[in-house]
């Protein structure tokens, strides 16, 4: 069977009432949680999670897929319409769709933003129904040597570019790793680092330190900052599209595809960056560059909105085929899967096929959906934003403690959740990045492990490290993303 | 960053980054660093986490020896340049706190009545007893849909000898 | 509108609380979805099918440890109460001496075992090693340069493979035992080359065996299994290793002598329910029964057993 064959086989599974429901249910409850402030896809997966008990793997996944792609059509509507991005993938937006907005063009951002992120989610997700099983023929060639060498690249291009200083990206690595240490050794079956603590043998998990660093942190940093000023948004009436408006945009989309579906694949890519590149493009190439940051260029919201859905997309990449993921949000998704016991990479494309060409096939129809839920309905979005702040943060909080507590009934996770939630305030003040904890803390044990492995399987000798092309090429890229910015920025301050 | 806010040099940063390397390297230091066919062992990369801490640590001490500014990050709804309100986070921080000591004898719904009530409180809201009903429910509702889920999210109330 | 919402939660909790007025309460110290989670679960279920039992059920699922934390758990809040139950595996009794623990399983009723599943040891499809004993021969002339795959250190894979050392005259320390995540971890390191050899559960295995990916040496049980009827038992090759992967129910420290007979009747009947047979059809167990006093002094020989091999293999002290 060819990609093809398998994704016809996806959308059966996919069409099936139950799964289309949930997938109704992921691209709602995503919209929304895209719209709402202080929620993100990660957070809503990580709560999410007590639901994998009760619903077979596939539908979950389906659902968490929603939720993925439905937080990025939700953030730009929030942009759009009042001017604070609901994630930082939708940043740029604000810039341009903000100002079409106040130009009378509100309703032609949205849909820009809307009609772009499904073109590139579209476009994304076939790039990876075609590229994935040929990335996951690498299961039988990767060695652990390679799968370190991976991990090692990851964690340098995750610590340089994420947050504005290296140092305090290291750092929160490095705090993300040393928790990761925590528990039974799985080599030797010895515990660590538990300092004779019975709850901590099984390590400190994932969700209890997503669940701390964005819900609990967040709402000790905003309470202790909060701003009241609450900006009413902008009447969603206005002229739609034009076909001028479709003539200007249709580029920027595909560009922006272009750019966010290769960093979505790369680790430590995230939406940011890609989101930025296509705003600076756009502005580059626009017709009119006048418009922008005056009256809004439609050009500035096309693109970044559409690179900002490939990156997501491109996320699913090296998380389906190799295990790794390269962002909060898959590693929360990676976590969903251990939960069922299954270990996304290679394997599971032989041994869950039906899962994952489900999951697959579910994503062309969430976005499909998405544009349905963005374009007609969404002034029903935009009531949400009537949510009393004090009491939507209250909520979450309440959501973060069923989520920690729901899941192990330990007292010992709701100490870590008081400790590291102190932690993501401090880091938030002190403008240290969170991610890199997160990425430290689920892709450190594996380091570990393949590193181990490696050496154990070698009886020892380091030079397993270098034994292959792959994991020497790896190494090279890993140290570049060291050299590089500095040199480039050195270069440009010459010239 | 305002005129009047000199740089501030927070030292008890770098002071924690290199006191959580200590205690990973003290934590590493009982177990073995090396395994028979492996050439490390157990021990070993809780040792060289530690020790990279340490370095960064120190780092940042230099850092901010040298001046280092520290920007809050921004997040929506809340305006970095404004100095921090200790008795908001006070609050904020009692909700989170409580749920350590008052989960397993007073229960999910009674928690969560009063950490939303804080919450909301923290955030200025002055609907006492709006936030705590809508806690309540929100905590009871919670409590009721996880239990059909087959979780266990402890008893009812069950300091009132309830579920 | 509130007021509304209050009275809905009212009811809705009063419903509950009576609801939840269960009269048994089961430990499964393992997190929902695994292995355990099944047994504990399903068992439940088919005697509430069968008319065994069919009051109410209480869950409560504390995972860690090799079921470690969960037991210790159970320990503390249920001793000798009369109806509680809590699921348990040889993992725990690896688990219990490679941690520390305190615990001793010897302290709790013993109910039931249920099911078992038998290890097999198989290496690369294309490998020159034919038979379970050249491959013991390889493991002889140079252990460390033969690296072995299975499941977590310390578990019934491991343990297998130390009993063949020690049956074969290799020293158990000299072992290259690297655990892996998963029975397709196992195969695909051992396909490219990281492993020399794997030992998993016959589940795990069969299909890539099939599949031409590896080939199976040998399984540790008695008698040939009737899914891999070519492939001789570990006593068959001369190696007297006889190991399964079991679970079963345990129930509290001081439980009253009435109520630990009457759950031992309730699982014996279980055991012969077509409902049980059902269970163990559709999730591929193996049935491996065994309950109350004899299965008590069954728990005392496994932790002797394993204890003895895991200090052997420096696992422990």
């Amino acid at each position: 069977m060819g990609s093809f064959d398998y994704l016809l086989h996806g959308f059966g599974i996919a069409l099936q009432p139950m799964n289309l429901l949930w997938a109704l249910i992921g691209s709602a409850l995503g919209t929304a949680i895209g719209v709402l402030p202080g929620i993100g896809p990660a957070l809503t997966i990580a709560l999410l999670l007590p639901v994998t008990v009760a619903i077979a793997p596939t539908a979950a996944f389906i659902m968490f897929a929603g939720v993925l792609y439905g937080a990025m059509y939700g953030g730009s509507t929030t942009s759009i319409l009042i001017n604070t991005p609901g994630e930082s993938g939708s940043m740029m937006t604000a810039l341009e769709g903000n100002k079409m907005a106040r130009d009378g063009r509100g309703a032609a951002a949205l849909a820009t933003a809307a009609i772009g992120s499904f073109v590139a989610g579209t476009i994304a997700t076939i790039a990876l129904t075609f590229l994935a099983p040929y990335v996951a023929e690498l299961a039988f060639i990767f060695r652990p040597a390679d799968y370190f060498a991976l991990i090692l690249l990851a964690f340098c291009s995750v610590a340089v570019v994420m947050g504005s200083s290296r140092v305090r990206g290291f750092i929160a690595l490095l705090l993300g790793i040393a928790m990761g240490t925590v528990g039974i050794d799985v080599m030797t079956g010895q515990p660590r680092l538990n300092f004779g603590v019975m709850g901590l043998l099984n390590g400190i998990e994932l969700t209890v330190v997503l669940v701390s660093l964005f819900a609990v942190g967040e709402i000790l940093f905003v309470a202790s900052r909060y701003d009241p000023g609450q900006e009413t948004p902008i009447s969603v009436r206005g002229r739609w599209m034009t076909r001028e408006d479709f003539r200007r945009s249709w580029k920027p989309w595909l560009r922006g595809t272009v750019l966010g579906f290769p960093m979505g694949v790369l680790p430590g890519g995230g939406s940011e960056i890609p989101t930025m590149l296509s705003y600076t493009l756009e502005r580059k190439l626009c017709e009119k560059p006048e418009e922008f940051g005056t009256t809004g260029a439609i050009e500035g919201v096309a693109g970044p909105e559409a690179a900002n859905n490939a990156a997501a997309a491109g996320v699913l990449v090296p998380l389906l085929t190799l295990g790794l993921p390269t962002s909060a949000t898959a590693a929360i998704l990676l976590a969903a899967f251990q939960n069922y016991g299954l270990q996304p990479g290679p394997n599971l494309f032989t041994s869950n096929a039906d899962l994952v060409w489900g999951l697959i096939a579910s994503l062309y129809i969430g976005n499909a959906m998405l544009l349905i839920l963005n374009l007609p309905l969404v002034g029903m979005w935009v009531r949400l934003l009537s949510i009393p702040k004090p009491q939507l943060y209250a909520g979450i909080l309440v959501f973060a403690l069923i989520g920690i507590w729901g899941v192990s009934g330990s007292q010992i996770d709701l100490i870590v959740m008081v400790i590291v939630g102190v932690a993501g305030y401090v880091m938030r003040v002190y403008d240290f990045p969170i991610a890199p904890v997160l990425i430290g803390l689920i892709l450190g044990p594996m380091a570990e492990y393949q590193l181990r492995t490696a050496l154990l399987s070698r009886q020892g000798s380091p030079w397993v490290l270098v034994e292959t092309p792959i994991s020497i090429a790896f190494l090279v890229v890993a140290a570049l993303t060291f050299v590089l910015p500095p040199l480039i920025r050195r270069l440009r301050a010459r010239s | 960053m305002q005129q009047d806010s000199r740089p501030s040099r927070p030292w008890w940063l770098a002071a924690i980054v290199v006191a959580l390397g200590a205690v990973c390297v003290l934590g590493a230091a009982s177990l073995p660093a090396a395994s028979r066919y492996a050439g490390i062992g157990p021990g070993t990369v809780p040792r060289l986490v530690g020790i990279a801490l340490i370095v960064l640590g120190l780092i940042l001490a230099v850092q901010i020896a040298r001046g280092e500014t520290f920007e809050p990050q921004g997040t929506e709804n809340a305006d970095a340049a404004l100095p921090m309100n200790p008795l908001a986070f006070a609050l904020a921080l009692v909700a989170a706190v409580l749920p350590i000591f008052a989960l397993q004898t007073l229960g999910l719904p009674l928690v969560a009545m009063v950490s939303f009530t804080l919450v909301a409180r923290s955030f200025g809201s002055r609907r006492l007893l709006v936030d705590l009903v809508s806690g309540a429910i929100l905590g009871a509702l919670a409590w009721y849909l996880f239990d059909r889920l087959g979780l266990q999210l402890g008893g009812f109330m069950p300091f009132a000898g309830l579920g | 509108m509130f007021m509304r919402n209050i009275l809905a939660a009212t009811v809705a909790a009063v419903a509950l609380v009576s609801a939840a007025q269960a009269d048994v309460s089961v430990m499964i110290p393992a997190d929902p979805g695994g292995g355990w989670d099944g047994t504990g679960r399903q068992a439940m279920a088919a005697m509430a099918a069968a008319g065994i039992y069919t009051e109410g059920v209480n869950f409560t699922n504390t995972g860690g440890a090799g079921g470690t934390i969960g037991l210790a758990a159970f320990q503390n809040a249920q001793t000798a109460k009369p109806d509680s139950l809590a699921v348990f595996g040889a993992i725990t009794v690896g688990s219990i001496i490679l941690n520390d623990s305190p615990l001793d399983l010897s302290d709790f009723t013993p109910i039931a075992r249920l099911t078992a599943e038998y290890d097999v040891l198989a290496v690369d499809a294309g490998s020159d090693i034919e038979t379970l004993a050249q491959f013991v021969e390889a493991l002889k002339a140079d252990p460390g340069a033969n690296p072995v795959g299975g499941g977590s250190a310390g578990g019934v894979d491991q343990i297998a493979l130390a009993l063949l050392a020690q049956e074969a005259g290799v020293p158990v320390p000299d072992l290259n035992y690297i655990p892996q995540a998963s029975g397709a971890e196992t195969v695909t390191a051992i396909v490219n080359g990281t492993l020399k050899a794997g030992i998993s559960g016959i589940s795990e295995f069969q299909q890539f065996a099939e599949q031409g990916r590896i080939r199976i040496l040998g399984v540790t049980a008695a008698e040939r299994h009737p899914a891999l009827p070519d492939v001789p038992t570990f006593a068959e090759e001369g190696f007297n290793v006889e190991i399964a992967n079991w679970r079963g129910f345990l129930g509290s420290p001081d439980m009253p002598a009435d109520n630990a007979a009457e759950w031992v009747a309730r699982f014996d009947q279980l055991n012969d329910s077509a409902e049980w047979q059902q269970v163990l059809e559709t999730q591929g167990w193996g049935q491996y029964y065994l309950s109350g006093p004899a299965f008590g002094d069954f728990v005392a020989d496994e932790t002797d057993r394993i204890g003895e091999i895991l200090r052997e293999a420096g696992l422990a002290d």
